[in-house]
């Protein structure tokens, strides 16, 4: 799978670009706030059906284009293709009622020229971004580390893309609902069919989290090994917010205190629960917080509160580890979601860096570069041709862009 | 706010979809066009109150005391068919598919909007299933999380009462192409699917 042309109008402050790429390897070089990370993230547009930077879609389109289009839009197209076949993506942002109407844009899904759901372009276009501010995965809150658990399940299981948007309504439904009940007898009726609907859903969001961190876990101590030539073990570890494994059944104390000693001798990690034990626990769990919830008025257990711990040798490396430490963490969730994406859709994703080589030492960045090399296609930016070697550019299609201008790069360019 | 144009404004604006711009063009528009618009719309919504009302048996819009479908006794008198709003019977009536009954719960439940099941007719609908020989209630709720909240919510409210209860289908539209429905209104339509006889 790669992607063979991508072609934005209006996008971020790029007025026009059609680009041919090719497979293997993209540099795009050039000074900052000249373009670099907006053609990355209208990559990732165009293969989430989601701006990953933008608050709101109205920043994805140029400015100009409300002084000078008739009527305002902005449009991502690409051609991925895979297998010999091409598919055609499009995305196109109009402003509703014309220039100058202070209303809201549309956003238009288009794929082979059918208008679909946004959920359809899911999986077309897998990618992997790498941005600076992803070391956030790790040091930043645990929502951040939801936002990633969800856009990497949404990539790879459109199932769980379609959960997680009812599981998102079920909640603020409930939550109204749970409020409606204050100073009330609740209804069993109504309650019994919110608690549902949160179970239904959640159970799934829960399943598919523990079965992809099981594996995240595994990927990551790899790659991180390889990153830091065997220095600390790592371990990602699921902490839903629903105890999935009632206290009394817990591990004993005296294999607890095996798990305290400096090297564990042999960790097992936690099992992998079957839906329908999810579900009955989640069900027996809503029973026991009713009053709690109704109190609160608020949906107190769920996927919607769980969070994910990296542990270096036991220590949560979001509190414990250096800045530098974190980072590696991120490079190695980051080289792990390659192949975890490989191994889920028979593909490898499309691997998009932002700026990533200048914040690594030699070693980090000739493993990067090794998995650069490695899959089909990779897209990259720098400030500065620097950070690779001759070789490496001598391999590569290297572009330069100014101001929203995408030009290749002659030899004789500095 | 003696002034009338201020007060028809004002008026104007505690309409859906009306903000305070479009109901001010809306009241000029009315005080410069001649007598017979602004006359002939306030007389109409003076009948629209006071003539119109609801059905006392289903809560449709009715001029008399039953609408024109529960006064008609051609209409088959064991099923009822459960919708949202008035408009709703106008779009199953179009079909001609259906001959039965119906009953209007005038909204959804929706926490998010503090709608309950209270401030709908159902209760009046239980009554109905109680009172008169239904065989089958039909609910035509919309496809959307509030319709499937009030489905299931009448669903348990009526099981014990030995009545057949039903949903309307969710599935593919009549003369589209497998190739571009959506994932989910296929994956349905494959789970209800039907033997062909």
């Amino acid at each position: 799978m790669y992607l063979q042309h991508i072609s934005l109008k209006n996008f971020r402050n790029y007025l026009r670009l059609e680009l041919d790429l090719p497979q293997g390897v993209t540099v795009v070089q050039g000074r900052n706030a000249q373009g670099k990370t907006n053609l990355l993230e209208a990559i990732a547009y165009l293969a989430t059906g989601k701006s990953l930077r933008a608050l709101t879609e109205r920043e994805l389109v140029h400015w100009l284009a409300f002084e000078q289009e008739p009527i305002p839009y902005a449009e991502v197209a690409g051609d991925v293709l895979r297998d010999g076949i091409v598919t055609r993506l499009r995305i196109v942002l109009t402003q509703q009622g014309g220039r100058g109407s202070g209303s809201g844009l549309r956003k238009v899904v288009m794929i082979n020229g059918v208008r679909q759901r946004a959920i359809d372009l899911l999986g077309i276009l897998p990618i992997v971004l790498f941005l600076p501010e992803d070391i956030s995965l790790v040091s930043g809150p645990p929502s951040a580390r939801r936002k990633y658990l969800n856009l990497l399940l949404c990539q790879i299981d459109r199932e769980y893309c379609s959960h997680l948007d009812a599981y998102t309504k079920v909640v603020t439904r409930r939550n109204a609902q749970l409020r409606s009940f204050q100073g009330k007898r609740p209804d069993p009726t109504l309650l019994a069919f919110w608690n549902d609907a949160l179970v239904e859903h959640g159970t799934y969001i829960i399943h598919r989290r523990q079965e992809i961190i099981a594996r995240l876990d595994e990927l990551v101590r790899e790659q991180h090994r390889i990153l830091t030539a065997g220095h600390g073990r790592l371990r990602v570890e699921y902490r839903p917010s629903l105890t999935l494994i009632p206290p009394s059944t817990q591990v004993p104390k005296a294999q607890l205190a095996l798990a305290l000693a400096k090297e564990p001798v042999a960790y097992t990690p936690p099992p992998i629960l079957p839906p329908h034990k999810i579900r009955k626990r989640f069900q027996e769990t809503l029973n026991t917080l009713q009053r709690e919830e109704i109190e609160a008025g608020a949906t107190l257990v769920g996927p919607h509160r769980d969070e994910m711990a990296f542990l270096l040798d036991g220590r949560d490396v979001r509190t414990f580890g250096s800045r530098g430490q974190q980072r590696t963490v991120a490079l190695a969730v980051k080289l792990a979601e390659v192949q975890l994406i490989e191994e889920a859709l028979g593909t490898s994703p499309l691997l998009l860096l932002d700026d990533v080589m200048s914040e690594l030492d030699e070693e980090r960045r000739a493993r990067v570069l090794h998995v650069v090399r490695q899959v089909p296609q990779a897209i990259l930016t720098t400030t500065d041709w620097d950070v690779f070697d001759a070789d490496f550019l001598a391999h590569a299609y290297c572009l330069q862009v100014n101001e929203g201008i995408l030009t290749e790069k002659t030899p004789d360019t500095p | 706010m003696s002034d009338p144009i201020e007060r028809t404004i004002e008026a104007f604006s505690r309409l859906p979809g009306i903000g305070p711009k479009t109901a001010a063009r809306l009241t000029y528009f009315l005080l410069r066009a001649p007598n017979d618009v602004a006359l002939d719309l306030a007389d109409a919504l003076k009948a629209l109150k006071e003539e119109i009302h609801y059905c006392r048996r289903c809560f449709n819009v009715a001029q008399g005391e039953l609408c024109s479908i529960c006064a008609d006794p051609g209409r088959d008198q064991h099923t009822i068919c459960v919708v949202e709003e008035p408009l709703d019977i106008v779009a199953i009536e179009r079909t001609g598919a259906y001959r039965g009954l119906y009953h209007v719960l005038h909204g959804a439940i929706n926490p998010l909007a503090n709608v309950g099941p209270e401030d709908l007719r159902i209760n009046e609908l239980v009554e109905r299933v109680q009172k008169e020989e239904v065989r089958e209630v039909i609910l035509a709720t919309n496809p959307n999380m509030e319709g499937e909240a009030t489905a299931m919510y009448i669903a348990r409210l009526l099981e014990p009462l030995g009545v057949r209860i039903t949903r309307l289908a969710h599935g593919l539209p009549i003369g589209g192409d497998l190739e571009y429905a959506d994932q989910q209104t296929l994956a349905q339509a494959l789970e209800g699917r039907r033997p062909i006889s």
